[in-house]
C-alpha cells in the first residue's frame, strides 16, 4: 500500500467515525443516563463516593505528608493533594469503568448494532459527571484558604479537554483489550496503582531528578494534573513545554486508538 | 434502484472450540498474524462456515421468510443484516432505516422503570427522544402496561419485558424490520396483535426479513421464503419452500413404527386411481391407499387416519376404523390395503398423513407411519383457519336497497 491511500483510508475513517457518533448521540445520552441514574439508585451514596474517596485520602495524605515527612509545596498541601487527587480520580475511574465498558455490556455488544465507541465514551462522561459534583469540595477548600483562580481560569476548559482527549483514548484501547483478553482489568488493577506515584498526584515530580525523574515528567498525566494547579491555585498558562507536548500527544493516541477501535469494532461480537 | 436487501455471495465462518482470551493467548496470535497466516476470507484450523453462498435480495414491501433447521445459519444472517457481523467473503447491503426485532428486549436495564428504558431503547434503535416522547403513551398502550410504566423493569414479567421490547421496535418507522422469531413471546392475543401489525408494516412497503420456526406464521406474513441449511436449499414461494423442508424434516424425523401389522406402503391418489402429484382444490375427493402387512396373527386391532398441518403440526382429523368396520374377521399373516377416502375440506397450505394400526383393548401401536404422505392445498379466497367450510356469500335484499347504498337516488313508488 502506497502512502497517499494510508493516509486517504484514515481519512475516511476518521469520518465514518465522527459521523456514526453524531448519528447516535442520543444512545450516547441515553447510556450516561441510564448509568447516573443507576448510580443514584444502587449506592446509598450515589455521588457521595466521588466527594469521599478524594476526601478520605486527602485526609490520610496529609497527615503524612505534613507531620511524617513534611513536603513543601507553593499551596496549603491538603488544597493541593486534593485537587491532585479528584483530577486522577477522574481519569483512574473513567479507566476502571472502560476495561468493563464492552463486557458489561456483552447483551447490547453482540444483539444491537451500534457504534460501540459510545460504551466507552459514555463511561468517561459519566465519571466526568461524578467529578464536577466532587469539584463542589474543591471550591470550599478553596474558599477556605483564600485561593482563588485569576484570569488563568479560562485555560481551564482546555485542560478539562485535554484530560477527557487522552482518557478516551486509553479507555478505547483498554476496553476493547479487555473484550479480546479477559485478564487485561488484572493488568489494568495493576498498572493503574503504580501509575498514581509516578504522576504528581500527591507530590510535584519535578522533586525527582534523573532517569526517574525524566521519565515521570514524560507521563501525560502529570502534565495534565499540573496543568490544572497552574490555572486554578498558581495562576498562569497552563501551556508549558511538557503541557504542549501531552495535549498533541493526547490527540495523537485519540485518532489512533479510535481508528484501531473502529477497525476490530465488527469481530467484536464474535469474540465473546 | 437496488433492492433494499440484497445479499450476494455471503460466506461467513466462525471458530470452533474453545475460545483463547487469556493475555498468554496474545503471543501466539501475535505470531500466526505476523507469519500472515490469519486469513479473513479462507477457513483456517478449527474453522467452520456458518453460512457459505447465500444470495437473495428483498424489494420494497416485500416480505421474505427465512427457514431451516437449528444451526443452519439463520440468526448469522439476521446479524450480518443487522451489521452485528461483518461477511468474510460477499457482500451485503441494506438500505434505509432498519429496525431489528431482534431479541427485543436486549437494551433493558432491569433497575430502571420502564418509561427510563423505553427511552433508552429507543435510542438504542435510532430513535429520537423527541420521537420517542411523541409516540410513548401509543408505545405503552400498546405493550399494555399502562399502569407499570413507573416500575423497576425486573418486578415485570418476562412477557410485560417482551411486549414493552415489542411494542417499542412496533413503533419505529423502519425501511427495513428483520424480525427473529419474536412471535414465541406473549399470549395469544398478543401474539396476533403483533402479527397484525407485521402485516400492516408490509402494506406499509417496509421490506420485512422474518426467520422463524413458526412455519404456520411465515406463511401468513411472506411471499417468499429461504430455506437455509448453511448453504441455501431453495428459495422461492413459500409455500414451495415451506413443502421441501417439511419434507426434508420428516425424512430425519419420520415415526415407523413396525410391530405386528406393519404398514408397507401408502400412496395418495385421485378418486381415479391416478397418483396426486400437483397441490389440490379444497374440497376434492381423495384417496389415501395404505397397504399393510401382518406378521403375526392378531385380533381386535382398529385403523387410524390423521390428518396434520405441516406448519405447525396441527391435528386437523383423526379417525378410527375397527377390524370389524372394514370387514376384516381375522388377521392371519398376509398383505391387504385400505383405502381411506376422503374429502379435502381444508383451506390452503401443507399437509401430511399419519396411520397406524392398534390394538384396541390395550391401546398398543402395531403399527406406525407418519408421514404417510403429502398434500398441498391451494386456493386464494380464505385468509386464515384450517378448515374449508365452502362459503357462498350472496346479496339476499332486494336491488333497491343496494342502489340507495350506492347513492342513487331511490325511485318513489
Amino acid at each position: 500500500m502506497s502512502n497517499p491511500s494510508v493516509l486517504a483510508s484514515l481519512w475516511t475513517d476518521s469520518r465514518e467515525i465522527v459521523a456514526e457518533q453524531y448519528e447516535y448521540r442520543e444512545l450516547l445520552f441515553q447510556l450516561t443516563k441510564r448509568d447516573v441514574l443507576i448510580r443514584y439508585k444502587q449506592a446509598i451514596m450515589g455521588f457521595g463516593w466521588a466527594v469521599f474517596m478524594p476526601l478520605l485520602n486527602t485526609a490520610v495524605f496529609s497527615v503524612i505528608f505534613t507531620r511524617v515527612a513534611p513536603l513543601h509545596v507553593d499551596v496549603p498541601y491538603p488544597l493541593f493533594a486534593f485537587l491532585g487527587l479528584l483530577t486522577w480520580n477522574f481519569t483512574a475511574s473513567a479507566l476502571r469503568f472502560s476495561v468493563g465498558a464492552l463486557t458489561g455490556n456483552i447483551n447490547l455488544v453482540t444483539k444491537v448494532y451500534c457504534p460501540r465507541e459510545v460504551f466507552t465514551i459514555s463511561s468517561v462522561l459519566v465519571t466526568m459527571i461524578d467529578t464536577l459534583v466532587g469539584s463542589i469540595v474543591l471550591v470550599a477548600i478553596m474558599l477556605y484558604y483564600h485561593i482563588g483562580p485569576g484570569w488563568a481560569v479560562f485555560y481551564l476548559p482546555l485542560v478539562l479537554l485535554i484530560q477527557v482527549a487522552f482518557t478516551t483514548a486509553v479507555g478505547l484501547f483498554i476496553s476493547m483489550a479487555n473484550l479480546f483478553y479477559r485478564d487485561v482489568k488484572y493488568l489494568f488493577e495493576l498498572v493503574i496503582t503504580m501509575w498514581m506515584f509516578a504522576t504528581s498526584v500527591l507530590y510535584p515530580t519535578n522533586l525527582i531528578t534523573g532517569a526517574t525523574g525524566l521519565v515521570l515528567r514524560i507521563n501525560p498525566m502529570t502534565a495534565i494534573i499540573d496543568g490544572y494547579r497552574d490555572v486554578l491555585l498558581y495562576g498562569r498558562s497552563p501551556l508549558t513545554p511538557a503541557f504542549m507536548w501531552t495535549s498533541v500527544a493526547s490527540l495523537a493516541i485519540l485518532l489512533c486508538s479510535a481508528i484501531v477501535f473502529h477497525r476490530a469494532e465488527f469481530r467484536f461480537a464474535e469474540s465473546v | 434502484m437496488s433492492a433494499p436487501v440484497v445479499f450476494d455471495g455471503v460466506w461467513k465462518k466462525f471458530k470452533q472450540g474453545e475460545r483463547h482470551d487469556s493475555l498468554r493467548d496474545l503471543i501466539p496470535s501475535a505470531i500466526r498474524a505476523l507469519a500472515g497466516r490469519n486469513s479473513f476470507t479462507d477457513l483456517q484450523t478449527e474453522e467452520f462456515w456458518a453460512v457459505e453462498d447465500v444470495s437473495f435480495a428483498v424489494g420494497a414491501g416485500e416480505a421474505l421468510g427465512i427457514i431451516g433447521p437449528n444451526g443452519a445459519g439463520k440468526s448469522t444472517i439476521l446479524k450480518l443484516l443487522t451489521r452485528i457481523l461483518r461477511p468474510n467473503r460477499g457482500r451485503c447491503a441494506v438500505s434505509g432505516r432498519v429496525g431489528a426485532l431482534i431479541e427485543i428486549a436486549a437494551g433493558f436495564h432491569p433497575d430502571l422503570t420502564g418509561r427510563e428504558n423505553t427511552y433508552l431503547q429507543g435510542a438504542l434503535m435510532g430513535m429520537t427522544r423527541a420521537e420517542v416522547a411523541a409516540k410513548f403513551d401509543e408505545i405503552v398502550e400498546f405493550a399494555g402496561i399502562n399502569a407499570f410504566v413507573d416500575t423497576q423493569v425486573k418486578r415485570y414479567s418476562s412477557g410485560m419485558n417482551a411486549r414493552l421490547g415489542f411494542s417499542i421496535a412496533a413503533h419505529l418507522d423502519p425501511d427495513v424490520l428483520i424480525i427473529d422469531e419474536v412471535l414465541s413471546v406473549g399470549d395469544m392475543a398478543f401474539q396476533e396483535k403483533c402479527l397484525q401489525r407485521m402485516r400492516r408494516f408490509k402494506s406499509q412497503g417496509v421490506t420485512i426479513v422474518f426467520v422463524s420456526h413458526n412455519l404456520q406464521a411465515v406463511t401468513e406474513l411472506c411471499d417468499r421464503a429461504l430455506y437455509l441449511n448453511r448453504r441455501p436449499c431453495l428459495i422461492g414461494a413459500s409455500s414451495d419452500v415451506i413443502s421441501r423442508y417439511v419434507k426434508d424434516s420428516f425424512a430425519v424425523s419420520s415415526e415407523a413404527h413396525q410391530g405386528e401389522v406393519q404398514i408397507a406402503s401408502a400412496e395418495l391418489l385421485h378418486p381415479d386411481g391416478t397418483a396426486v402429484l400437483d397441490a389440490v382444490a379444497p374440497g376434492a375427493r381423495l384417496r389415501l391407499s395404505v397397504t399393510f402387512e401382518v406378521v403375526k396373527a392378531i385380533d381386535d386391532v382398529m385403523f387410524a387416519f390423521g390428518v396434520h398441518r405441516s406448519t405447525d403440526q396441527l391435528l386437523v382429523y383423526e379417525g378410527h376404523f375397527s377390524q370389524h368396520e372394514l370387514g376384516l374377521t381375522t388377521l392371519t399373516p398376509g398383505r391387504f390395503t385400505v383405502c381411506f377416502e376422503f374429502d379435502s375440506h381444508l383451506i390452503r397450505g401443507q399437509y401430511y398423513f399419519a396411520v397406524f394400526a392398534a390394538h384396541r383393548p390395550t391401546q398398543r401401536y402395531l403399527g406406525r407411519l407418519r408421514p404417510a404422505g403429502h398434500i398441498t392445498i391451494s386456493e386464494s379466497r380464505t385468509w386464515g383457519g384450517v378448515a374449508d367450510l365452502n362459503v357462498n356469500a350472496s346479496l339476499s335484499t332486494p336491488a333497491p336497497t343496494l342502489s340507495r347504498v350506492a347513492g342513487e337516488p331511490a325511485s318513489v313508488a
